[in-house]
């Protein structure tokens, strides 16, 4: 494994019907990546189907949140080695061939992380445009997407997020966390597809309180002292 | 004298603090958090014999109903209890996240290393 070796992480809940189709993207459009899946908690045999398709997983026995799956990968990576980390959802939301640009900021030591916007995309509403923009002057670069999943990490990090990564539905959280802790983050712009299968996890009320915990989060995150040794 | 709103309060309050030593003693509860509810017995108790300071205390106040001070008292007792509590869950929430992931990653490690020995023995030594 070399030092730019890339990893791949899925993280999935009952995302069977849709990850065959994902894994073999990947593997067909990022040809040098290792995958990983990060199941959380499935109930639909993800983890034997994936497992038959002899791709790497990560079991969580019980369902913790996208974060939380995160954080397990992301720590896994680094007990691996592994210094570049994208993360792609399990939903086929994601597309794989946008990847290498997501890596570029990171390769070329502009960012620590680097996230997908979906910006161009007329879905994104008015109340994430609006978090958009109270998300910018908080951290003070311009964040078009703050809800976007899409993303790719670096070594820092892969180092401080393996431990600190927001749990739940933590995206806008981690933007804050990121700029907090003093690592870059870039941007660069992406086309969302539709979910290839299964049901989305986000209902009416679990958007309403996303919102509202993203709101308490950028009250808060920037009033909370930086993670030892991370802190700028 | 004793009327029957000190009698109630105490009979409620040795009630309570007899539950909670029961409770001990069985291990149901641990002692670290039974110390609040001991206390909080004893306060009860405490209060229910004490009339003449009730009374003052509800002069003073201005309160026209003296056992209405043992609400008074009660409630935000309770919810300190409470919020502690919501504490104690939210901390036990995040350890045993931490455990279940770290669960996750040893049995992909474990997966790993029984298909690395299984490889080994599979080849002609």
């Amino acid at each position: 494994m070399g030092v730019d070796d890339l990893l791949v992480l899925i993280p999935a809940h009952n995302e069977a019907a849709s990850l065959p189709a994902v894994i073999a993207e990947v593997r067909a459009l990022v040809p040098g990546a290792d995958i990983l899946i990060v199941d959380d908690g499935s109930t639909d045999g993800t983890f034997r189907l994936v497992e038959r398709l002899g791709v790497r997983v990560l079991r969580i026995h019980e369902r913790i949140g996208v974060g939380g799956a995160m954080r397990t990968g992301l720590r896994y990576a680094g007990r691996l080695g592994y210094r570049r980390v994208a993360r792609v959802d399990g939903d086929g939301q994601h597309p794989p061939a946008e990847i290498d640009a997501l890596v570029a900021p990171l390769n070329s030591g502009i960012a620590d992380v680097c996230f997908g916007s979906r910006f161009a995309d007329a879905r994104v509403g008015l109340v994430r445009r609006a978090l958009a923009l109270c998300l910018s002057a908080l951290t003070g670069r311009q964040v078009t997407d703050p809800t976007s999943g899409f993303c790719a990490f670096g070594p820092r990090a892969i180092d401080l997020l393996s431990d600190h990564h927001p749990t739940g539905y933590g995206e806008a959280e981690l933007l804050l966390f990121l700029s907090r802790n003093g690592l870059r983050a870039a941007e660069v712009p992406v086309a969302f597809r539709p979910r290839i299968a299964g049901q989305t996890t986000l209902t009416p009320l679990r958007k309403t309180t996303a919102i509202a915990r993203i709101m308490l989060a950028m009250l808060i995150v920037p009033l909370r002292s930086g993670v030892e040794g991370h802190a700028s | 004298m004793i009327d029957r709103v000190t009698l109630v309060g105490v009979i409620v309050s040795a009630l309570l603090l007899v539950i909670v030593f029961e409770l001990v003693r069985r291990r149901r509860l641990t002692e670290e958090y039974s110390f609040v509810w001991i206390l909080a017995a004893f306060a009860m108790l405490g209060l229910s014999f004490s009339r003449p300071l009730l009374n003052g205390a509800a002069r003073w106040l201005g309160i026209y109903y003296p056992p209405a001070i043992l609400l008074l008292v009660l409630v935000p007792l309770v919810f300190a209890a409470l919020l502690y509590f919501s504490v104690v869950v939210s901390r036990q929430r995040e350890q045993i996240e931490r455990l279940v992931e770290e669960v996750s990653i040893l049995g992909a490690e474990l997966r790993d290393l029984q298909r690395r020995t299984s490889d080994q023995r599979g080849e002609p030594s």
